[in-house]
């Protein structure tokens, strides 16, 4: 396909205003794109219209800024047009394509014009698809001393040979601004009109491959058939699954019975392992036979994120027998293991030198949930408990050892009984970990969608500040520390029998739960300071308050219930921290938690 | 087989005249001597350089063709003094270049050939004009356009017998021009072309001061710009396509 036929195309499409004609438009391109060259064609047009150059799965980039391109067009310009001309036009214009649009390119002749060849290299003919895929593969390529010159070259070359139509998708192109209102779901649509194959099976094709391309050229050779033959490659990332907000109550609600995971304050990474060597990036070919070696580690963007965390390659090194992917989260862990914030794994992440010296600063450890693939097998389709069974598998050298010895395994637990979810939320918060990661235990792994599968305890949205009426001491390490806090709100109506310079009569106060949890040690070390003094009485391990201290309380919900004097209970009632500018005078009332619960 | 001995700055200058337009090449090891050919990635300029076995201290080779990262052969060939001679030896086996320099080993990992663009066919040409003159002129030419425009014209006045060198700029222009006395040769031929100052600076670069160039000009068509180094026993030959005049 000629590259100015695709610039045709590209603007009918962009002055396309109705959603379904564009995708017929994107089908018929894509039809038409079938150059009889095994799909390669096919495999461009469908990214190109994307904005895409290289399939998302890849970590290649051209690597060429935007004054690298305003320089190539202005060599292809004509005589005496600078780099600062071009820029001063876009600031006129607007917008690189039609900046790119308005010169009149093709003045350098080429060598191959006087050759007794054709004159292709002059001027706007016979550019084609293939011919700037090429081209563009070599910039990308382009690196070491000098790179930027030759990738200036390279684009000069291009647009020397560029319409004015040819130069405008072109140069868009190349700064990743197609935005020709084409997504990732009308090329899903087009692929399967053009090639009259289900668009469910594209989807799937798109969730292994991660490569648009790849799925218009199969399904135009290959067809349905071909596209469900489609796998996932150990060294190519896979979009991960995202989830989304939920709270206990509603997973229980929706599932008979929940998967319950630990949410780490970590950040997501998806490892790919295969000792016979993993799938590389092919045009890398050269740099990767020495260095892709048999781990890779990618992140939620799908970034090649090896070189920066070798801990995790040490892990795969030394607990992983067989082929998998394994997604899971790198946590930043001080030098007693503990968690440390999220911002701290993120220096890690972006630090492409001094890896050692970074390392020194901030360890990291692998955690992981879930197994993609698994000894030669996908098991995106099989369902969550399944997949964890068979983390479970890969990760376990010793088959006597307990799950919660098996290192960098995280835990899923399935339970119907919120309590027990309570303490496994308990220990998560006591280690230092965010909260819960909810999940159906018999959904499948969807790439890149963020659905109801898999909830993240949704962030308190309103706390309360509750009186303190109420503690037990502690067991064990625990038994010289006060905990299990009895919460109290103030009756409204009592407000008014308040006697001045009192605060408030123990009776007008109404129990609403205990919060036990989300405090460390060194938290209730404090707090025992704090509250010892206003013991009223004691009886046994219980202990009774005077009010005087006011938490700010997060919860999940309000319900009715008999337990507590207000009639209400907190559920998964969480410490957020002292209130020491209130005083119970200021406590919330239960006219409050009638409003909050609505 | 290949195994050579050659002073660095033979090296050095073959090496600089190809890498001022491409980063890889080909490198034809023959019986006679060695032998490249590139083209930029625009296809507008190439170079064909050739380099006698008699260029050589010693010299050993049966028709092998390598890939090489020419900044990467330069940076080690620059370790040596001008005086230093450099010894280059291919292990057949590993497909690496073992270098050495006074006691200096560095292996150097090749290139596979194919992965390198492939090298151009060399345009047929006859060019009716000829000019031949001292390398610093055409420095002094080049110099001159660059500080006004991004193009350069190069001719022949038929009538008056003398080439001359143009460049307009927005505001400035340069003109040029040297007679017959000023040059060591010329051939008179109808002769215009307007070609691109990026490449004929890089080329330009080359180009020593004190070299015998040739220049084979015609009308809007390409310049065939050819030198000897290595006391003639090397040979550069540019080619440069024109750009398409508007006026």
């Amino acid at each position: 396909m000629e590259f100015a036929t695709f610039a045709d195309r590209a603007a009918a499409i962009e002055a396309e205003p109705a959603d379904l004609e564009t995708v017929a438009r994107v089908a018929t391109l894509l039809e038409d794109a079938a150059d009889g060259d095994g799909g390669r064609t096919v495999a461009v047009v469908a990214r190109y219209v994307q904005g895409r150059v290289f399939p998302a799965w890849t970590s290649r980039t051209l690597d060429i800024g935007p004054s690298a391109c305003y320089e190539a067009i202005a060599r292809a310009a004509g005589t005496n047009v600078s780099p600062d001309d071009v820029e001063d036009r876009l600031a006129e214009v607007g917008e690189i394509g039609d900046v790119a649009a308005s010169y009149d390119f093709g003045g350098q002749r080429g060598l191959s014009a006087f050759a007794g060849g054709d004159d292709s290299a002059n001027g706007g003919g016979g550019l084609t698809v293939p011919e700037v895929d090429e081209a563009l593969y070599e910039l990308a390529a382009a690196e070491g001393s000098g790179s930027q010159d030759r990738k200036v070259d390279l684009l000069f070359g291009l647009f020397n040979r560029c319409s004015s139509d040819e130069a405008r998708y072109l140069a868009r192109l190349v700064l990743s601004e197609m935005r020709i209102g084409v997504g990732e779901g009308t090329v899903r649509n087009a692929i399967g009109e053009a090639f009259d194959v289900p668009v469910e099976r594209v989807e799937r094709a798109l969730q292994v491959s991660n490569d648009y391309g790849e799925v218009a050229r199969v399904a135009r050779e290959d067809g349905r058939e071909g596209l469900d033959a489609m796998t996932l490659e150990v060294g190519r990332p896979v979009q991960a699954m995202l989830a989304q907000a939920g709270t206990v109550t509603g997973a229980l609600e929706d599932w008979d019975e929940a998967g319950v995971e630990w949410k780490y304050d970590g950040a997501r990474v998806q490892l790919h392992y295969d000792p016979g060597g993993v799938a590389i990036d092919g045009a890398d070919a050269t740099v990767a036979a020495d260095d892709a070696g048999e781990i890779r580690v990618f992140s939620r963007n799908m970034e090649d994120v090896t070189d920066a965390l070798p801990e995790v390659v040490e892990f795969a090194d030394e607990h992983l027998a067989e082929p998998a992917i394994l997604d899971g989260e790198v946590v930043a862990v001080d030098d007693d293991g503990e968690p440390l914030p999220f911002q701290e794994v993120l220096k890690r992440f972006r630090r492409k030198h001094d890896v050692a010296k970074a390392r020194e600063d901030v360890a990291v450890r692998p955690v992981f949930f879930d197994c993609l693939h698994a000894d030669g097998e996908d098991l995106l389709e099989e369902p969550l408990t399944t997949r964890h069974e068979r983390l479970e598998a890969v990760l376990r050298e010793d088959s006597e050892r307990e799950p919660d010895e098996v290192e960098g395994l995280s835990l899923l637990w399935r339970t119907d009984d919120p309590d027990e979810i309570e303490r496994i939320d308990a220990d998560a918060l006591e280690a230092g970990h965010e909260g819960l990661m909810l999940k159906d235990p018999d959904s499948t792994y969807s790439p890149g969608r963020r659905g109801k599968h898999w909830r993240k305890r949704k962030p308190d949205v309103e706390t309360l500040d509750c009186v303190v009426t109420g503690a037990e001491w502690g067991e064990g390490r625990r038994a010289t520390f006060l905990g299990t806090f009895e919460l109290s709100v103030r009756d409204g109506d009592g407000e008014k029998r308040r006697s001045a310079g009192s605060a408030v009569e123990p009776r007008n106060l109404e129990t609403v739960g205990k919060v036990a949890t989300g405090i460390t040690d060194e938290k209730l070390a404090e707090l025992t300071e704090l509250l010892e003094p206003h013991v009223a009485s004691e009886d046994g391990t219980r202990v009774e308050l005077e009010p005087a201290v006011v938490f700010e309380v997060g919860y999940e919900e309000i319900q009715t219930s008999p337990t507590y004097s207000s009639g209400y209970a907190l559920r998964f009632p969480r410490f957020v921290g002292v209130r020491s500018d209130k005083d119970p005078a200021d406590a919330d009332t239960v006219e409050r938690l009638e409003r909050l619960r609505g | 087989m290949f195994k050579a001995i050659v002073s660095a700055e033979t090296l050095t200058s073959a090496l600089d005249s190809v890498s001022v337009l491409v980063d890889e090449c080909k490198i034809h090891l023959e019986e006679e001597g060695l032998e490249i050919r590139a083209v930029d990635p625009a296809n507008v300029g190439m170079v064909d350089l050739s380099l006698e076995a008699a260029a050589f201290e010693s010299y050993e080779a049966d028709g092998g063709l390598i890939g090489v990262d020419l900044s990467r052969l330069e940076d080690i060939a620059g370790m040596a003094d001008s005086g230093q001679l450099i010894q280059l030896e291919l292990d057949e086996e590993t497909r690496k270049l073992h270098i050495q320099i006074d006691g200096l080993e560095y292996t150097l990992a090749l290139i596979d050939p194919d992965s390198i663009r492939q090298e151009p066919d060399i345009p047929e040409l006859d060019l009716p004009a000829r000019v031949v003159l001292e390398g610093k002129d055409v420095n002094r030419s080049v110099t001159a356009a660059d500080m006004v425009s991004d193009h350069i014209a190069l001719g022949v006045d038929e009538g008056e017998e003398f080439f001359y060198v143009d460049a307009e700029g927005d505001t400035d222009d340069v003109h040029l021009e040297l007679t017959r006395e000023d040059l060591i040769d010329l051939q008179v031929g109808p002769a215009h072309s307007l070609f691109s100052l990026d490449y004929l600076k890089d080329m330009n670069k080359a180009i020593p001061g004190d070299a015998e160039v040739t220049l084979d000009l015609g009308e809007e068509f390409p310049v065939k710009i050819y030198f000897g180094f290595a006391e003639g026993l090397g040979q550069v030959t540019y080619m440069l396509a024109p750009r398409i005049q508007s006026d």
